[in-house]
């Protein structure tokens, strides 16, 4: 006997399990269009309460920072072990004196600053200034309340500094302007510009590794031996608060 | 009316004259450059004092500022030969209130200063005496010329008018 064909038409448009697949087809191909997106969105919603929170990090960060600061006092102590050894400046950074510039000279024919702290507080000639940027100058007299601090750029100054890179020293000129010469003792400098200069490790008047400033010309054919033009990376002429270092002088 | 002037000249010059050198206030300042107070105080002093007088005051006042100074350079000797050529200057030429005229006198006052300063340190200073024209010294040079020929006729006229009332 033979079976009637069956009939094929809109009627199966009104059978459930038609739309049930045909919803599941356009699932899956939006899936794929999509790379998973919804997916992915989806997953990161529900784990979101039990994802490691601010807190959290802010925990992790905080145990970093004291392992940090707990290294750097092992490496500073040791680091002042060695100096000592070797009798050079120590560099103890808790032993500083915040004064306030009370006048400033800083583009006349002497470049200088009065700070409000003398040698009532412990300030004595010789001392290092710093101010946010790095080196100013040395404190170069004092009276009981007061100290006078000789600037970097005050022309004659000469400090002793080097570029860490090349390992060259040199000596650090005042010229007048924000750009002191830093003369190097050696006949090749190698310095490049963008060198930073920092104060000698090896010196026995300054504290070591206290930034000057950033090497902005070299000149390597100069006579008798070649120079670099620094621009120091503290302007004293914005400079209101300044740290006098007490471990030198 | 002689004794409140007297009073006003003791505090001009006790005063005053100490804290614009050590305030140094910017706003009375030329890109950073004050003027040269020295110059515009031993001006009018010298024009009306005979010349002993005038150089003592010259040799007082520069003790008096080389103690607010750095280095070993000093305003001593510029300031005792202009006390000197003010105060002859002053003896004979007894109509001198004009306001150019102490203007210009305090301009070239300065110049002779700064030039004094300038050669100092080129004489102390080895490395300066490489390159005798550096930027900075220019600089400081013409612009305390300019800010005190500025300010001069102000501030000496009216102290010479006071001290020749004295």
């Amino acid at each position: 006997m033979i079976k009637a064909r069956r009939k094929i038409g809109f009627h199966l448009l009104l059978k459930s399990r038609f739309w049930i697949i045909f919803l599941c087809g356009v699932l899956l191909f939006g899936v794929r269009w999509t790379k998973g997106a919804g997916y992915l969105d989806l997953y990161s919603i529900l784990i979101k309460p039990i994802l490691p929170g601010t807190a959290q990090r802010e925990w992790i960060k905080e145990g970093e920072n004291i392992d940090r600061e707990i290294r750097l006092k092992l490496l500073e102590d040791d680091n002042n072990r060695l100096r000592r050894a070797l009798s050079l400046q120590e560099f103890k950074s808790d032993e500083r004196i915040s004064a306030a510039v009370i006048s400033r000279s800083s583009r006349n024919w002497w470049q200088q600053l009065e700070i409000n702290k003398g040698a009532l507080d412990g300030v004595l000639k010789g001392q290092t200034v710093v101010g946010p940027g790095g080196l100013i100058g040395l404190v170069d007299n004092t009276t009981p309340l007061t100290a006078r601090v000789r600037l970097l750029t005050d022309p004659g100054h000469q400090v002793g500094a080097w570029i860490d890179r090349t390992k060259r020293h040199g000596i650090l000129t005042g010229m007048g302007t924000n750009r002191p010469k830093l003369i190097f003792l050696n006949k090749n400098s190698f310095a490049k510009i963008g060198d930073a200069v920092t104060t000698s490790p090896a010196s026995t008047l300054l504290p070591p590794n206290l930034t000057i400033g950033i090497v902005k010309f070299v000149d390597e054919k100069a006579l008798p031996s070649p120079y670099a033009i620094v621009q120091l990376t503290a302007s004293p002429e914005a400079i209101d608060w300044v740290q006098v270092l007490k471990n030198n002088g | 009316m002689a004794k409140s002037n007297r009073k006003l000249l003791k505090f001009c010059i006790t005063f005053c004259f100490s804290a614009f050198i050590i305030i140094s206030p910017s706003w009375l300042s030329l890109n950073g450059i004050t003027p040269c107070w020295p110059v515009i105080f031993l001006l009018p002093f010298s024009l009306t004092n005979p010349p002993f007088i005038s150089v003592s005051a010259s040799i007082l006042l520069g003790i008096f500022l080389d103690s607010f100074t750095i280095s070993d350079v000093s305003y001593i000797p510029s300031l005792f030969l202009l006390s000197l050529v003010w105060s002859n200057y002053g003896l004979h030429n007894k109509k001198i209130e004009l306001f150019l005229n102490i203007g210009l006198m305090a301009i070239f006052g300065t110049a002779f200063v700064g030039l004094s300063i300038w050669i100092q340190k080129i004489i102390i200073y080895d490395f300066l005496r490489n390159n005798w024209f550096h930027s900075w010294s220019v600089y400081v040079f013409m612009s305390e010329v300019i800010i005190t020929g500025l300010v001069a006729p102000f501030f000496c006229s009216w102290l010479l008018l006071t001290y020749k009332k004295n």
